[in-house]
């Protein structure tokens, strides 16, 4: 089946309009830079609207969303019940001087729902999180150094960021430790090298990065890193940004058979609307108690209702199951598409949280050109990242991305004589 | 932070090193050297690089490593050796005297004739042809000076610490290239050198590239209008460019 490709012209006409008034014109991962559009032309670069698993872009071209605006997008967009949610507390109140009592109701529901914590503190992003989670356990420790993995991504703060990065300066990542993923021998090693001066580890539950395939750990490794937390008095956190509630409602620390101190919430906690959550355990509540970490809209009561619309159904979905079966279902379509064509791809990481790569050379000069046909065609993949499953997603866009995949396919074959 | 070590490198091998460029390209360079007779220049810097400018028939040539050479210039520090590109130092040969009129006339004329095409007066510029040679240049200049810096400034070591082996290829459409090689961390670029790169990082025109040397465009935004092609392993381009940014530094 051949699927025309799209034209983006009033795409590139906002475009040209934004740049004159935001630096960039889009920034940020959304954008066409760190967003990777390869080549640009066949990205769209502003959308109109969205409903479901798709969205549809300025020039009115549809596209099925594995990207879900990078994780928000649990239950499809526009979901009926967290919208009429919404906009029942929308009103009786949002952002007021005292907080909605929707926000006890809240925490309450989140607490009986992740396995390890006992309490929750709201925010805005998954930054305020991750950096709310680094300055709780430096407070209640009373140490100043952090173990990173390898490849890690937390946030955009400077802490979080590499000595590299433009605007950082060493001093706000010299208490940084970077060790391997999966690797005991080094972490035992970094912290006999600085013990009693490790605040904390923080790591997502895998090896979600970008550029490279992902990892799953095991369960035995995190009971490793559990072990010697407990006996060094580290401090555990882990990101649950991004593949938190795709991999088990009680979070991904409980997926993996253990509980960590602090963790952290944001991109499928309310399906779209602002907020995350930092979570933790009990012997933490009083330090974070005694901290001063807010924000204007951190206690808005909108998101809130949201949030327990969306995690009420994400349950009775039972999305964890539902994402690990549509995306086993996605990826192995696609990956007999790409052998039918010649094309090594390999899937790597969770099916609700899928890494795509060919492999035929090493360089993503084929992958790239097969993921910009794809998304010139309406599926709408990322060359660079992990993408995302939705419950809006069906059977029926399955097998269609499965056939656009595979004209993708055939089109970056044609381009390349030398792979027959 | 500026570390006058990795200045020496990057003014050795990138700034010193873009004579053989100009020798190649500048009719006035070459009416410099026209009649000169072979001689080799060898740059001795303590605890600091070492390298040999060789001229010949017309064209000029630096290579690592001073012990093979016509006259030498002794340099007790890195600093008086970057006081030699900035003016600030005048050395004084240990060898070749017989040679020094080479070092005091020609020599301090092509210096001169560099100095002024990198440092270009905005009059000189709107020369079309003036303009190319001032971007070419310094698009040699640049991509030199990233594997200076990835090699000997510590930040940019950071950067090219998560860099896997492989080649960049990094050009000006319809203009010059560069071929970065980078193995075991370790950057070398190879000015017009061929490879197969592993990631492309490619400017529309010379006008853009000479706009982002001089900081009046940024990349990130460019990269949206397509007026940067970049395909490949970004991860590598990513940290390449993070090197790239600290350069500025350093060249200004």
């Amino acid at each position: 089946m051949s699927f025309p490709e799209y034209n983006h012209d009033k795409s590139r006409e906002l475009f040209n309009r934004a740049k004159k008034v935001i630096p960039s014109g889009v920034y940020g991962h959304l954008g066409p830079a760190e967003g990777l559009f390869i080549p640009v032309e066949k990205w769209p670069l502003f959308s109109e609207r969205a409903e479901g698993t798709y969205f549809w872009d300025v020039d009115g071209n549809k596209y099925i969303d594995y990207m879900c605006a990078y994780g928000p997008n649990v239950l499809g967009y526009n979901d009926p019940d967290v919208d009429a949610a919404a906009m029942a507390q929308l009103k009786l109140g949002n952002c007021t001087s005292s907080p909605g009592k929707i926000m006890v109701e809240c925490a309450e529901m989140l607490v009986d729902t992740v396995a390890s914590a006992d309490w929750c503190y709201f925010a805005k992003n998954g930054n305020d999180t991750t950096q709310m989670a680094i300055m709780t356990a430096r407070a209640y420790t009373h140490r100043k150094k952090i173990i990173f993995f390898k490849g890690y991504y937390h946030g955009v703060s400077p802490w979080q960021a590499k000595i590299d990065y433009a605007g950082v300066l060493p001093e706000e990542v010299q208490n940084n430790i970077v060790i391997p993923w999966d690797d005991i021998p080094a972490l035992q090693k970094a912290v006999a090298e600085n013990k009693g001066e490790i605040a904390a580890i923080i790591a997502q539950p895998y090896d979600h990065g970008n550029f490279h395939d992902n990892v799953v750990m095991t369960k035995m490794f995190w009971e490793k890193v559990r072990k010697i937390c407990d006996e060094e008095g580290i401090q555990l956190i882990i990101d649950d940004v991004r593949a938190g509630f795709r991999l088990d409602i009680a979070g991904s620390d409980h997926f993996f058979g253990f509980k960590a101190d602090l963790i952290c919430f944001c991109k499928a906690l309310a399906n779209g609307y602002n907020m995350s959550a930092l979570m933790g355990r009990e012997h933490l509540k009083n330090t974070i108690s005694g901290m001063n970490i807010t924000g204007s809209y951190w206690l808005s009561s909108v998101p809130f209702a949201a949030c327990i619309a969306t995690v009420k159904k994400m349950k009775e979905l039972q999305i964890p199951q539902m994402f690990d079966m549509l995306g086993s279902k996605l990826i192995n379509g696609l990956k007999m598409a790409g052998k039918e064509h010649g094309f090594d791809l390999v899937t790597s990481g969770m099916p609700a949280l899928f890494y795509l790569r060919i492999a035929n050379d090493d360089s993503l000069y084929l992958h790239q050109e097969w993921i910009a046909e794809c998304v010139s065609r309406g599926v709408f993949f990322a060359s660079h990242h992990n993408h995302f499953i939705n419950a809006a997603l069906t059977e029926e866009d399955i097998n269609r991305t499965i056939e656009i995949a595979e004209d993708a396919f055939k089109a970056v074959k044609k381009n390349h004589p030398e792979m027959n | 932070m500026v570390d006058k070590k990795a200045l020496a490198y990057i003014n050795m091998f990138a700034v010193l090193g873009t004579l053989e460029n100009l020798c190649d390209l500048d009719q006035k360079a070459k009416d410099i050297l026209k009649n000169a007779k072979p001689v080799s220049i060898g740059f001795d810097v303590k605890d600091g690089p070492k390298a040999t400018l060789s001229f010949e028939d017309g064209k000029c040539m630096l290579t690592e490593g001073c012990d093979d050479c016509d006259i030498k210039l002794p340099f007790s520090s890195v600093d008086k050796f970057n006081g030699l590109i900035d003016g600030t130092y005048t050395p004084i040969p240990n060898k070749g005297f017989s040679k020094i009129g080479f070092l005091l006339k020609t020599f301090i004329a092509l210096t001169d004739r560099l100095n002024e095409v990198m440092r270009p007066t905005e009059e000189a510029l709107k020369d079309p042809e003036f303009f190319t040679l001032n971007t070419v240049l310094t698009f040699y200049t640049v991509t030199v000076a990233i594997s200076q810096l990835g090699n000997n400034d510590a930040v940019s070591r950071f950067s090219a610490s998560n860099m896997e082996d492989g080649d960049i290829l990094v050009s000006i459409k319809d203009g010059p290239k560069s071929i970065i090689h980078v193995k075991d961390h370790i950057l070398t670029t190879e000015k017009e050198g061929e490879g197969n790169p592993r990631c492309v990082m490619e400017f529309a025109s010379m006008e853009l590239a000479n706009d982002l040397f001089n900081d009046k465009v940024n990349s990130l935004a460019c990269i949206g209008d397509g007026a940067i092609l970049m395909k490949g392993m970004i991860s590598m381009l990513d940290n390449m460019n993070r090197i790239l940014d600290r350069v500025s530094m350093y060249l200004a």
